[in-house]
């Protein structure tokens, strides 16, 4: 082990998340013991969320010393802070050369920023479960693998070598199929954490596929390494963009993009505040946080950003068109998240990195606040996901009613709201791009338009309208001050998260750029040698924001107007365009091309394989030997025919036998 | 005597030919015993003509004879057990035909 | 004079050995076998070892065939019967056993024939001959007297075995 150096205490970030995710564990099993002998036990593990939370807060204040450390570092440029425990794999190569990868923590403004998020929004959600989960018999697994996956997270973004990135990868996959399956009783809580895995391991390969060919470039998969040694004269090009587009494979496995996306709506069986921190605010931001952190990689090439931000824009159309038809009140928001992750990398591929980020942020805040609150709402409602049953429940559930209201508007990008400067930064970015980037801006301003219209016929209605619940069996209450504090903290974020990147119009700076800056600035240098200009005159971008809000206003009005007395509007599209509504209603159909072309070949695959190969052969053979052994007693016993005579010849043959191999020998 | 030792052995090797003969052939078990008992006599044959091999006048080899000494005791006394087998065999299947007691095939 | 005499003993050894194959009933056999014991103990006499030619008509024409004619005698088995009734065992075809036998003296001529020349001449027989008593005595009591325990060890088991065997079963059923 390496000496950690000064900044060892880094290292209890991820660290702490880790040993409450053990403890939790234990209590798990302790209950469990208990239950043996009484059923209706519930053992210690109340103790479990205490301990996971206090886990959290702990990673939160250490991760607020971190950036307050870096803040007081000067210039911006040594705004790093690194520490190393093992020298983990060392492999000498020919001609002296050495292939070395360590673990190790970096913390900079961009791994800070990664860090606050998700212990901030962490801690939320994990106060929010104390209430959410209460009553489950898994109350305390729950809280362990929540933990762990923390822990996992801040592996990923820590992490100074690609080797400990891909640790933390593998690890949110891992808790991420753990925790949508947490229900496994029910059946297909299994089926789809299955398939969220089996999808996420084919982005694995890539992201592999991609860490070898850096490997080959480099020489190393340290990260600090990678960035200060990037050639900027364009030379090994080729190698680099294929690197690059297979790590963005990967993203696209782990970010849910298309065509790896059909995994997050399934995910959704999951518990709503796995649904929230997972599959809203962190594990699935990790392919936006990688491209960001190889920032020089991608930008050197002009081809990959434009593919990325190709499949940024179709996934936010995908996913926001999607969304319009929605019945279960999760499944809008699964598709939201899909058509708004489209919209971070969309931000990524037009060279705006630090956009991308700032929406990430946001996103995280509404995002997680309008889970958070469908799932208030769900448990207010005695587990009814289906809004169509739904309605005038802002009388019932008055806090949850003001705080999803506020991250619907941060969402569908009411102006001056955070959701408000995110996207329409990216936006900008696109405009600015010129070309190409026209068509994805058109696509991005029409998925905008989607997402105000949806997000407000969802606020409809949930909240609005007729009440058409049944009054006799379902009684919506508001749910505990432990599940309305997270909301109102995540409402005021999504409010107020905007200050953190205002527009350089408004005469301000902005401030997650400047932050960003010393991560960003390799990217940054080679796209202005590309020539990417990106530069839009302060008329153009006062104009742009000008659409942005009128777009978003009236769209969400339109939404809700629609929507407010009823969802007949749903049952008419069925009626008078119902290919549309199948289409829509199925994701364009991709989940029934992924059955047909992948799903069912390999069915038929392991079906051939288990009778060819298992039932013919391995059975023939084994069954096929206890047969032969059985002819050959059969024919053998006829030998032993109970007869002297016979016995003596046979004695006779036996002894002269050795007789010759004694005189032989 | 001087016959040439080849001349005992060959002697020795037709008993014991007959004496095989006679116990692979015959259906009846006593004279399967004789059979055996001719077997070993052609042994004791050949042994008493190795010894007379290897003797030097004054010095007799004595292991030939001591040895036929034994084997005339284990076979008569092979024979004795024999004989009472047969005995019971025929007490209980009222035969000598090696054929009659057949049960344990298989 | 001596090897002429040899011969002719020779050929009534097997002349008997015959006999018992061929043999109708039972008593034929033994009477065979009888005249082949005693030919072999003149031919054992003519080689030299007298007291093992008395031991031979002793034991084995005097005892061991009279238990023999004894048990045929017992068991009524006088009579004449058919010659050969090869067994009926599968397998062991009349074929096989010849075939074996054939082997088996093939063998052993062969390995005569392959000594060849390590006979060599037989030694002169003095008036001892060739198994003294005394020798033997020494031999038996002293350096193979652990065989001698070992034989008495079996003579007594078999005696108590033979008891055993052919003790007339009286059981409660009164056969």
């Amino acid at each position: 082990m390496e000496n950690p150096g000064s900044h060892g205490w880094l290292w209890w970030i991820p660290l702490l998340p880790l040993a409450g995710s053990a403890v939790a564990g234990a209590l798990h099993l302790c209950t469990l013991r208990a239950r043996k002998t009484d059923p209706a036990a519930r053992g210690p593990a109340a103790l479990a969320g205490l301990v996971a939370c206090a886990a959290l807060f702990g990673s939160l204040l250490l991760s607020l010393r971190g950036f307050q450390a870096l803040r007081e570092l000067e210039p911006e440029s040594a705004r790093t802070l690194l520490s190393t425990v093992w020298h983990w794999i060392t492999v000498p190569l020919p001609a002296g050369a050495s292939f070395q990868a360590d673990l190790g923590l970096l913390l900079d403004p961009l791994s800070s920023t990664m860090t606050l998020v998700v212990t901030g929004v962490g801690f939320l959600i994990h106060v929010y479960s104390l209430g959410y989960m209460k009553g489950d018999p898994g109350y305390a697994k729950f809280f362990a693998f929540l933990n762990l996956f923390v822990f996992a997270m801040l592996m990923l973004v820590l992490s100074s070598s690609l080797l400990g990135v891909f640790i933390g990868w593998e690890g949110v996959g891992l808790c991420s199929y753990l925790l949508i399956g947490f229900w496994y009783e029910k059946g297909w809580p299994a089926e789809a954490g299955q398939k969220a895995f089996v999808m996420n391991r084919v982005g694995d390969a890539c992201f592999l596929i991609g860490t070898f060919l850096l490997v080959q470039a480099f020489g190393t998969l340290d990260v600090p390494t990678i960035v200060a040694n990037f050639p900027v004269d364009g030379s090994r090009q080729w190698q680099l963009t294929l690197a690059g587009l297979f790590l963005f494979g990967g993203c696209c496995g782990k970010s849910a993009q298309f065509p790896l996306f059909t995994w997050l709506p399934d995910a959704m069986a999951g518990p709503t505040p796995v649904s929230a921190l997972i599959h809203a605010a962190t594990m699935v931001t990790s392919g936006i946080y990688l491209v960001a952190r190889l920032n020089p990689l991608y930008a050197s090439s002009p081809g990959l950003l434009a593919l990325i931000a190709g499949v940024g824009a179709a996934t936010a159309l995908i996913g926001g068109s999607t969304a319009l038809v929605q019945r279960d009140i999760k499944k809008v928001l699964a598709y939201s998240t899909v058509s708004q992750l489209g919209y971070m990398f969309l931000g990524l591929g037009t060279g705006a990195f630090a956009a991308a980020i700032f929406h990430l942020v946001t996103h995280a805040f509404f995002k997680a606040l309008l889970f958070l609150g469908a799932g208030s709402v769900i448990h207010g409602m005695h587990e009814e996901q289906d809004v169509h049953r739904m309605g005038g429940l802002r009388r019932h559930m008055p806090r949850t009613f003001v705080t999803f209201v506020a991250g619907a508007a941060a969402l569908s990008g009411l102006p001056l709201l955070s959701g408000f400067f995110s996207k329409d930064e990216i936006l900008a970015n696109a405009f600015a791009g010129g070309g190409l980037y026209y068509v994805f801006w058109g696509v991005g301003l029409a998925t905008a338009a989607l997402t105000a219209f949806y997000t407000w016929r969802l606020v409809s209605l949930t909240f609005f309208g007729p009440e058409r619940f049944d009054h006799h069996h379902v009684h919506p209450h508001e749910s505990p001050a432990v599940m309305t504090v997270p909301l109102m903290v995540l409402a005021l974020l999504s409010v107020a998260g905007g200050v953190l990147g205002l527009p350089p119009v408004f005469g301000v700076t902005h401030a997650l750029a400047d932050w960003l800056e010393p991560v960003i600035e390799p990217g940054r240098k080679i796209l202005e040698r590309h020539g990417h200009a990106g530069h839009l005159s302060h008329a153009a971008e006062w104009a742009l924001l000008g659409l942005g809000s009128a777009v978003a206003l009236f769209f969400a009005h339109r939404g809700y107007r629609a929507y407010a007395g009823g969802p007949e509007r749903d049952a008419a599209l069925e009626r008078g365009r119902p290919a549309l509504a199948g289409f829509l209603g199925g994701a364009w159909r991709f989940d029934a091309l992924y059955d047909a072309a992948v799903v069912r070949p390999l069915r038929l695959l392991a079906a051939a394989v288990a009778v060819v190969v298992d039932q013919f052969t391995i059975d023939g053979l084994v069954n096929g030997s206890a047969s032969a052994a059985r002819g050959a007693g059969a024919a053998l016993r006829r030998t032993a025919s109970g007869y002297v005579g016979g016995y003596a010849l046979w004695m006779g043959v036996g002894a002269l036998l050795i007789s010759v191999v004694w005189l032989w020998s | 005597m001087n016959v040439p030792s080849e001349h005992l052995f060959f002697l020795s090797s037709a008993l014991f030919a007959l004496g095989v003969l006679g116990f692979l052939v015959r259906r009846n078990v006593i004279v399967t015993l004789m059979s055996i008992e001719l077997m070993l006599n052609a042994a004791n044959l050949a042994f008493l003509a190795g010894s007379r091999l290897h003797s030097a006048p004054g010095r007799p080899d004595l292991q030939g004879p001591l040895f036929v000494i034994f084997v005339i005791t284990v076979a008569a006394v092979e024979a004795a057990v024999g004989l009472a087998l047969i005995i019971a065999l025929y007490r209980l299947k009222q035969s000598v035909e090696t054929d009659s007691a057949s049960e344990m095939k298989g | 004079m001596a090897e002429i005499l040899f011969y002719v003993l020779s050929a009534v050894a097997l002349l008997g050995a015959l006999g018992v194959i061929l043999a109708r009933s039972p008593m034929g056999s033994v009477l065979s076998l009888l005249g082949s014991f005693f030919a072999l103990a003149v031919i054992y006499l003519l080689a030299g070892f007298q007291f093992l030619a008395a031991a031979q008509i002793l034991v084995y024409a005097g005892a061991v065939l009279v238990l023999f004619l004894f048990v045929i005698m017992l068991l009524n088995l006088g009579q004449l019967g058919t010659r050969f009734q090869l067994s009926l065992a599968p397998l062991a075809g009349p074929r096989a056993r010849l075939a074996v036998t054939v082997a088996v003296a093939l063998g052993l001529v062969g390995l005569i024939v392959a000594q060849g020349a390590a006979f060599g001449a037989p030694p002169p027989v003095g008036d001892a001959g060739l198994d003294p008593l005394p020798e033997l005595a020494l031999g038996l009591f002293g350096r193979y007297s652990l065989p001698f325990q070992a034989i008495s060890l079996l003579l007594l088991a078999t005696m108590v075995a033979v008891v055993v065997l052919a003790k007339r079963q009286r059981k409660e059923d009164g056969r």
